[in-house]
This record gives C-alpha cells, structure tokens and sequence, in this order.
C-alpha cells in the first residue's frame, strides 16, 4: 500500500520523520509489548497493538496531522515515533513521542520532537499544544521541561490520572534562548565525542 | 472526502464506499447500543468508537481493504458496514457486516455481503473467506447461513472470547450465489 495519507517529510540533522508505513509495524509492536509502553497504554498483545498501529495512521487521515515513525537518516532504521495526537476525548491537541526501549539516550525524541512541534506551529498555524504525561514517566517529563512545557494543573486531562504538560507558545518556543538551548542540546548529541553520563534522557 | 483508497462498488440498492467523515455519527450511535453492538464488540463509548474508526482506515492502508460504509442508494444515507476484516490475531480474513438502526429488514445486509464477497473473490483474489459470529447472535447466523457459508468450528477470539467460525463457498464453487452475482441481475437475469 503506498504512504496514503500524504504525508510530509521532515529532515532533521540525524533524522528524517516519515509517516507510519505497514512495514514499520514490527518496532512499534516490540516495543508496545514491552514494559517500556506502561505509561502509553501498555503492555498491549498482538491484537491491540496492531488496532493501535492501525489508528495511527487512520488519525492522519482523519485530522490531517499525526504520529511520524523517526528513522536514522543513513541507515533507515527506526527508533520512534513523535508527532500530533489528537483522539476522540483528548481535549487538546497533543504532541507526544515514544521511542523504542533499546534507542533511548540518544536525545532522538528531542530532535524529533523539537521539528515537528516547529513544523505544527510554523507550518500548520497551531497556537499551542500540551503533553499527557503519567506522572510516573520522569523521561517524559525531564524531556517535556527540555522542550520549554511548564505543568499545567489547571488545564482539562484525559481521565484524571495524567499530568498536563503545557508547550511554549509559538513566539515562545522560536525564541532565541529556548531555540538555541534546544538546537545546543541536540547538536551536543550529534556529536560522537559527546558522551553522556548518568541516567539516559530520550 | 474520502479517507482511503477504498474502491466505489455497486449493487442493485446499495453503494459500497470507503469510510469518509461525515459516517462517524452513524457508527457513534450503533456502538452505543448495546443492544446492537454486542455482537460486533470493540467500542462501548464515543472516543472508542473513534478508535475503532481510526483503526478501520488504517486496515485500509496497511491491508488495502477494510470495512466499507453500506451507502443506501435511495438516501444516500450511510446504513450500515461490510467488509472484510483481518487485525493481527484473528484467524483469516474475515467477512463482517453490521446495520444501522432503521435499515433493518430490507436485506441490506445481505445484499452488501454479497457484493463484498465478489469483490474479495474477483478484485481481491482471495480463494476463502469466513465470518466470525459470537455464540447467541442468531441473525448473523441466519445470514450466514443464507449466504451458504457453514458452521466450521469454535475458537477463542483474541478480542471477544469463544467464538464460531462460518465458512463462506469459495469463488469455484460454482454457484452465482458464491459470487454475489443474484443480486445485480447479470448473471441471474439468464440462469
């Protein structure tokens, strides 16, 4: 089947983002199984981590926006998914990430996550976006603080038991001092003498 | 707009498309009767049943066929799903249908399994097709059997549990009925 919806492409320095394809299942499957996915839903089975999968890329198709699969730039390999996500019963538009269990420290879902969160605000006129983040997912939330999101307890959840992460505003998040914190980050990550010690942040 | 790649087929009443945005509230309101959607499954609520609506046009994308929306030529008004449908975990490709409140009785569901059946044997390739049906849901059983497809086996389903499995005639099996041709007269019309 080929990549309908049309999808767009994002490069960034070690990645390009592309839309979920049939062929990427297996990754998104392994890691669904895994106790990697316990704050995302899992762990799943076969059955509903494919009906996930498969809405995945029905979401697309319905709002116009979605989940990308991250890929190595050079070696295609995939290493995540990172995008808009926006369900029924989501009361805001959400950008949300996951990446496989064994890619994680790498600070791939901070690139990702930084381009298509440009691309939305740039390209596609949002003004905002939040993160359902569990409280329990410190990855997530040290990631989400990273990106510029301030905790909001005010804000609507999903079901009560997840935090609301609230992004910088498009003016926000192209300033010059959370921008250039961000690009340092990453390029500090791009580069291979850049060993990071202690816990792995995705 | 359509939301997938999903062919445009004809029948003598119906018209089976591919799943489009304005279908939603109609599948919404069925998964919400229990009453009709128990033997269907899979969204009791609103946001699940935009899950599952979700999930059906990515089968679409992945497997190149899905569930169509049964499409009532006279209205226009979406009155139902068929199609074929085969999630990681279920044990073939399955031929399933599901009506709408208020279409019920005038044969649409067989008239559009029909038509979903040939495409599958003619468009598709497949050589054998099933429908599972939950022990109880005596109407699908009866069009199953109406559709000349037999009782196989039980087994248990990854999502509902035990569950029947029907085995639809395959493309050779040399009645038009096996093809669907009965229902738009061009092969009935000089049987």
């Amino acid at each position: 089947m080929s990549n309908y919806p049309d999808i767009p492409v994002i490069e960034t320095r070690r990645l390009v983002l592309r839309g979920p394809e049939a062929g990427d299942y297996p990754d998104f499957k392994a890691t669904f199984a895994s106790y990697r996915s316990r704050f995302m839903g899992g762990p799943l089975n076969a059955y509903e981590a494919w009906m996930l999968y498969a809405a995945e890329i029905g979401h697309w198709a319905v709002r116009g926006f979605g989940m990308w699969m991250i890929h190595d730039k050079l070696t295609d390999e995939t290493y995540g998914m990172a995008g808009g996500w926006f369900p029924a019963k989501w009361p805001e538009r959400e950008i949300a990430w996951i990446i496989w269990p064994d890619k994680a420290g790498r600070g791939y879902a901070l690139e990702a996550t930084h381009a298509v969160r440009r691309r939305f605000y740039e390209r596609q006129g949002w003004e905002g976006a939040v993160s359902y983040i569990d409280p329990k997912n410190l990855d997530s939330i040290r990631l989400a603080e990273r990106l510029g999101c301030v905790k909001d307890r005010e804000a609507a959840t999903i079901d009560g038991s997840d935090a609301v992460y609230r992004h910088p505003s498009p003016s926000a998040a192209a300033s010059g001092q959370l921008r250039d914190g961000i690009e340092l980050e990453i390029a500090h990550y791009c580069d291979p003498m850049f060993k990071p010690k202690g816990m792995p942040i995705d | 707009m359509s939301l997938t790649q999903a062919p445009v087929l004809d029948s003598t009443h119906l018209i089976l498309r591919g799943p489009e945005l304005r279908d939603f509230d109609s599948l919404a309101a069925f998964f919400a009767d229990p009453d009709r959607a128990w033997g269907f499954g899979g969204a009791e609520t609103r946001p699940d049943a935009w899950r599952w609506w979700a999930c059906n046009i990515g089968h679409w994308h992945i497997h190149g066929y899905g569930y169509f929306t049964i499409e009532d030529k006279a209205t226009g008004a979406p009155a139902g799903i068929c199609g074929i449908w085969n999630p990681e975990g279920w044990p073939e490709p399955e031929l399933g249908w599901v009506v709408f409140e208020g279409f019920e009785g005038r044969g649409i569901a067989h008239e559009a399994a029909l038509r979903a059946r040939r495409y599958a044997y003619e468009d598709l390739g497949f050589t054998t097709l099933t429908s599972n049906i939950l022990p109880g849901n005596t109407r699908s059983v009866a069009l199953a059997e109406r559709l000349g497809a037999v009782f196989e086996r039980e087994y248990d389903n990854v999502s509902m549990g035990r569950d029947m499995l029907y085995r639809h005639p395959g493309p050779d099996a040399g009645t038009d009925t096996a093809l669907g041709r009965d229902d738009d007269g061009s092969v009935e019309a000089y049987a």
